[in-house]
């Protein structure tokens, strides 16, 4: 029997793992699909494609999206920058969302206009 | 080919053959216990060395047979799709878990014993011993030194790694991505796929999507709205099925474009591939929901 299958918590881990811990390994396995996907597709197409609008030159971005021999540590890496990004926009989005958010008519912060 | 000794891709096998035998361990240290138990004091410290040394020098033999073994045609793609069965299972909640253990009865004698624990072991590693067999990239330097590190973890700190997974249980999803990794780098790395791979590039994005989609599903399923349960099933199919396409095409020689014909014959292959699914994504559908109604209505009689 697994080790692992002694402790409820590990038994059960697609229920159980903190929401940091599932952003952290879905960002590690979107890496490692980025780097399946520079492995099929040569980024250097992305850049010769022509895709330069005004200031943005997409090719460019796209071809950074395209990582290829990548190992596990680095995959490691980037997927945890990956997921403090990806956190970091959902707190700030939040936060912006509830700035946006009109207070209710009879609220002490609201300002008469 | 083999990593250079102590580069980013050497540290990254290692850690992912020590990553795989923590998620992957059987429960040596127990078995240890239970077998050596009823024996007297003096044979039990020995019972447990050479135990331990027996599971060590059994499972050590065994990863370096397999890393001799998956040098074979096929085999490394054989071996593969065991590591995203492993994977599954891994992921998978056993409900039936406590209480379970391959070895229970006492031994008599030092030799029963260790007997025991090294067949014990062995039967137990199978699994963790093809893992690390496909993330050693054919270093047997690799497999003993993730074994010199992991396996003493697992024996005299099994505590520790039960206490380690029950308070971070996102190790056991991120072992199951590493599985996925490795068995994906196994299909890649076959020598019968190779040349195939090198004709159709793009089929490498489908077949890594293809197993983290077969290997991380009990992880979808799990986060999933009831509703969307079918797409864990229909995604890995559909893929299989363009799959498939792709590879008859390589079989019989067929030249195959991409949405673009002109005859009736290549209007109706296009169709097939692109739309040929659909009658089958609904059949699927409709025969989920006549058993789950089945299931729902109370038993007469």
């Amino acid at each position: 029997m697994l080790l692992i299958r002694h402790s409820d918590r590990a038994n059960n881990a697609v229920r159980t793992a903190s929401p940091g811990g599932e952003l952290f390994v879905a960002a590690v396995v979107i890496c490692m699909i980025l780097v399946s996907f520079g492995d099929a597709v040569d980024p250097t197409l992305f850049g010769e494609a022509g895709l330069e609008f005004g200031l943005f030159d997409l090719g460019g971005e796209f071809s950074v999206l395209a990582l290829s021999d990548l190992h596990l540590l680095q995959l490691l890496l980037a997927g945890g920058l990956l997921a403090a990004g990806l956190a970091v926009l959902r707190v700030s989005g939040a936060l912006a969302q509830k700035a946006l958010r009109s207070a209710p008519r009879r609220a002490i912060e609201k300002v008469p206009l | 080919m083999q990593p250079e000794f102590l580069s980013a891709a050497f540290l990254s096998a290692l850690f992912a053959i020590v990553l795989i035998d923590l998620v992957l361990a059987g429960d040596n240290a127990l078995i240890i216990g239970l077998v050596a138990r009823n024996l007297p004091k003096q044979t039990q410290r020995k019972v447990i060395f050479w135990g331990t040394f027996g599971a060590i020098a059994a499972r050590g033999l065994m990863a370096i047979l397999v890393v001799y073994v998956l040098d074979l045609p096929g085999f490394m793609l054989a071996g593969a799709i065991a590591l995203v069965w492993i994977a599954r299972k891994l992921l998978a909640p056993d409900p039936a878990a406590a209480g379970n253990h391959a070895a229970a009865v006492p031994a008599a004698s030092f030799a029963v014993a260790l007997r025991t624990i090294v067949v014990a072991d062995a039967v137990m590693g199978v699994d963790n011993v093809l893992a690390i067999g496909g993330a050693a990239t054919g270093s047997v330097l690799l497999i003993m030194l993730g074994l010199a590190i992991s396996v003493p973890i697992i024996v005299w700190g099994s505590h520790m790694v039960i206490r380690l997974v029950d308070r971070f249980p996102s190790i056991i999803l991120l072992g199951g991505a590493v599985l996925g990794w490795t068995a994906y780098s196994m299909i890649v790395r076959e020598p019968l796929l190779a040349s195939w791979f090198a004709d159709h590039p793009a089929t490498k994005l489908v077949a890594a999507i293809l197993v983290f989609s077969i290997s991380l599903a009990p992880w979808c399923t799990a986060r999933l709205a009831e509703r969307h349960k079918p797409l864990v099933v229909l995604l890995p199919a559909l893929l299989v099925w363009l799959l498939a396409f792709e590879v008859a095409a390589s079989v019989w020689q067929i030249e195959v474009r991409y949405l673009s014909a002109d005859d009736t014959g290549e209007y109706l292959f296009q169709a097939a591939r692109w739309l040929g699914w659909l009658p089958l994504g609904a059949a699927f559908l409709w025969l989920r929901e006549q058993l789950a109604l089945r299931r729902r209505q109370p038993v007469r009689g």
